[in-house]
């Protein structure tokens, strides 16, 4: 399928006295893949969670497909990746994949399948607790995949995993997700993983969250295929670096 | 070798225990194993049949209380705002000492086991209640958004991830109920039961029968440790773990606006009194035993019946507060020495998880023929009640210290002392707060069934009183009086520990 419009218009976010989101407007094309990129604590995670509907925005509008966020939950079209793998510890890797379509509504028939791709074969019977830390990330992201969302939001996946292994998975993953064709937003603290796995890059402001530039990434599509060495890469990879710096 | 060891411990254990009882001729103290198996073998019918009553009533209250329990942290999971008044309604019942709702028990119900059942139900209730939402609220969040996430509600979550999360708190809270569930039958069948090893038990210790008495102790206490093992092992086979559990209450989501924190406990209060007028008027039951809240009030605006109320609740807490002191401080002090020494922590743990399973109502008769049956017994029956709840979780909550603060005062070369007082017994404060409070009940429990089965005095006695001359109105009244003062106790611990927790565990405080 599938790849969905998303639209934000002039939301906004506070917690008490303290503003997270100002007016925040944004438009997310179907099938792209957007980087949320911002100073610690700027809101971009709370951008994410209220796309997501698991916060509701104080005024503006959020749009997926023209329906509301819950709307789309509830038809099963939303999956989420967290910093934390959110493994249930007394399931197998299988059945905590499977877990993403059980509570979609929708056939698992695709376990085996995802299992494979994210290179866990071998591990299906296992508990989270006798992966590493890399290989709970996977399954995490084999459990988003598979009830074939239109909108996949990645809230800094490899944030808790070490250099290399994010490394690795950077180069992994994205193949796996853009093979489902989902509009995927990711929240990462990484200019590199944005370079890597976004086409266009959102840099946000300090609190409250707003954009200070909006970067497209007109490199080859597919991290094996982005050269950080190549002359394009690292000029917008500089002109990543200047924005964020406006942003301290 | 291991093994090798305890079953060597256990053996001088016996040795001395026997050369200890032997040492008088006529000894009205201690009876040694020899005279308790003699006991066992001269009266194993009647012990047998006892015992499968007593654990028959426990049983069935054991279910009924968890069952009840079940519900209630349901409820508060799934309608999250009920939550602060069925906790409240919830404690409050159980603030209710055995040996007072025991005598209303049986004069609602009449013969049977009824009371037995009701009083090992709400002997249980509480403690599963507490430990199994502490259970089905320690879920991280990320698991709540990721079922959120596909658009299902509290349901759901309860289904599929908070039900099997908490399953190691609802073992930790059914342990403790096991034995309590054996207490709450054995004082029901005091109350006026035909069988059963309550009834042995008074019998025992109105006879001044020491044979009979340690019998019955190590009877009940036996019974109510290998339950509580029972569980652990059931608990081990399904969950797979050993997790440390504290019952702290849980964190209330969100803040309380100034108004609902003003109105909060007078529309508890009021709660609590229609509940009581409803059920009775729906159970159609007759006043002349079954009192109202309108009952008590016209009762006691005679300044007469206040002042032998009173005095009565007066002799009781100038023996309960020393026992409840004693017990909470020796337990906490005893926690934190034996932390000096691991070896002997470690060691001391399943002696302490054993003997926390033994019910007051078991070792109360002992104890009260070892200490007199004066105030010195009843303090020290106070304090035992509660010492050994207290320095398990105090233990417990010792090693909840977190490793790399541990690591910081190592690499500066501090003393063990040192970690223990700055960084240990801060890390303990939960812990020990936690079980202050659930001891309040506890004292209660204790000081009562003392003075009830020893010292002739106090309210455990005039409730004892009024039941056999049906003085119903000062019997509801000494049921709203040791009500009052346990809520009251327990919102004096609270604002101590928020006070405290507020600069030592912040994480704590909501």
């Amino acid at each position: 399928m599938p790849g969905i419009e998303v639209s934000c218009e002039d939301i906004r976010k506070s917690f008490g006295a303290t503003d997270a989101v100002s007016p925040f407007t944004v438009t997310f094309t179907a099938g792209s893949t957007t980087a949320l990129l911002g100073p610690s604590g700027c809101g971009k995670s709370t951008i994410l969670r209220m796309i997501a509907g698991l916060e509701r925005p104080d005024a503006g509008r959020i749009a997926i497909g023209g329906e509301s966020p819950k709307v789309v939950a509830r038809r099963g079209g939303l999956a989420m990746a967290f910093q934390d793998p959110s493994l249930l510890p007394w399931r197998s890797v299988r059945s905590n994949i499977a877990l993403g379509a059980e509570l979609a509504r929708k056939p698992a028939d695709r376990v085996e399948h995802l299992i494979d791709l994210v290179g866990l074969s071998g591990f299906a019977g296992h508990r989270p607790a006798e992966l590493s830390g890399g290989m709970r990330q996977r399954a995490a992201i084999a459990r988003s995949l598979i009830s074939n969302p239109d909108l996949l939001l990645l809230d800094e996946p490899f944030g808790a995993v070490d250099a290399m292994t994010r490394r690795r998975l950077n180069a992994d993953l994205p193949p796996v997700w853009s093979e489902t064709g989902a509009t995927a937003i990711l929240v990462t603290h990484s200019v590199d993983e944005a370079l890597l796995l976004s086409d266009r890059i959102l840099v946000l402001s300090a609190r409250p969250a707003r954009i200070v530039s909006d970067i497209p990434v007109d490199l080859p599509s597919g991290a094996h295929q982005r050269n950080s060495e190549a002359e394009a890469y690292r000029a917008i990879r500089s002109g990543v670096l200047n924005a964020l710096e406006e942003t301290f | 070798m291991q093994r090798v060891r305890q079953g060597s411990l256990v053996l001088v254990v016996l040795v001395l225990w026997q050369v200890l009882a032997g040492a008088g001729d006529d000894n009205l103290l201690i009876s040694s194993p020899m005279a308790i198996l003699k006991y066992l073998a001269e009266h194993r019918v009647v012990l047998a049949r006892a015992t499968l009553e007593t654990s028959k009533n426990a049983g069935l209250g054991f279910l009924w209380g968890n069952l009840a329990a079940v519900i209630l942290a349901g409820c508060i999971i799934v309608v999250p705002s009920s939550g602060r008044f069925v906790s409240a309604v919830a404690l409050l019942v159980f603030s209710v000492p055995l040996i007072a709702s025991g005598p209303i028990l049986r004069v609602l119900y009449g013969p049977g086991i009824g009371p037995q059942v009701t009083l090992a139900a709400l002997a249980v209730y509480y403690t599963t209640f507490l430990a199994l939402l502490v259970g089905l609220r320690a879920v991280p969040r990320s698991w709540v958004d990721l079922v959120a996430i596909y658009g299902h509600g509290p349901l759901v979550t309860l289904a599929k991830v908070r039900a099997r999360a908490s399953l190691p708190y609802l073992f930790a809270g059914l342990q403790i109920a096991a034995p309590a569930a054996f207490l709450g039958a054995m004082i029901g069948e005091f109350t006026g039961a035909e069988r059963g090893l309550g009834v042995l038990t008074l019998r025992a210790m109105r006879g001044l029968e020491t044979d009979a008495t340690w019998t019955l102790a190590g009877l009940s206490a036996l019974i109510s440790i290998l339950a509580y093992a029972a569980l652990g092992r059931f608990r081990d086979w399904v969950v797979g773990y050993r997790p440390v559990i504290l019952l702290s209450p849980p964190n209330e989501a969100g803040g309380r606006s100034r108004l609902m924190r003003l109105i909060e406990a007078p529309l508890i209060i009021l709660l609590v009194l229609a509940i009581w007028q409803l059920s009775m008027d729906l159970a159609g039951l007759n006043s002349f035993f079954a009192k109202r809240p309108g009952d008590i009030w016209m009762f006691l605006r005679e300044a007469a019946h206040r002042e032998t109320l009173f005095a009565a609740m007066g002799q009781t807490l100038v023996l309960a507060l020393p026992g409840y002191i004693a017990g909470l401080f020796l337990g906490a002090g005893l926690a934190a020495l034996l932390v000096l020494v691991p070896a002997a922590a470690t060691a001391t743990m399943p002696v302490a998880v054993a003997l926390r399973s033994v019910p007051i109502i078991t070792t109360a008769p002992l104890l009260l023929l070892a200490f007199g049956r004066g105030a010195v017994g009843t303090i020290v029956v106070v304090a035992v009640m509660i010492f050994f709840p207290t320095l398990v979780a105090c233990l417990q909550g010792l090693r909840q210290t977190p490793g790399q603060i541990a690591d910081v005062f190592s690499s500066y070369g501090a003393s063990r002392l040192r970690l223990l007082v700055f960084a240990q017994i801060p890390a303990m404060l939960p812990a020990f707060f936690a079980s202050a409070r659930m001891a309040i009940p506890a004292a209660l429990l204790a000081v009562t069934t003392a003075e009830w089965l020893a010292t002739g005095k106090g309210i455990g006695v005039l409730m004892a009183l009024t039941a056999s001359t049906s003085n119903y109105n000062m019997l509801w009244s000494c049921v709203v009086l040791l009500c009052v003062v346990s809520a009251g106790s327990y919102a004096v611990l609270s604002f101590c520990e928020r006070a405290l927790l507020r600069v030592y565990a912040s994480e704590q405080v909501v």
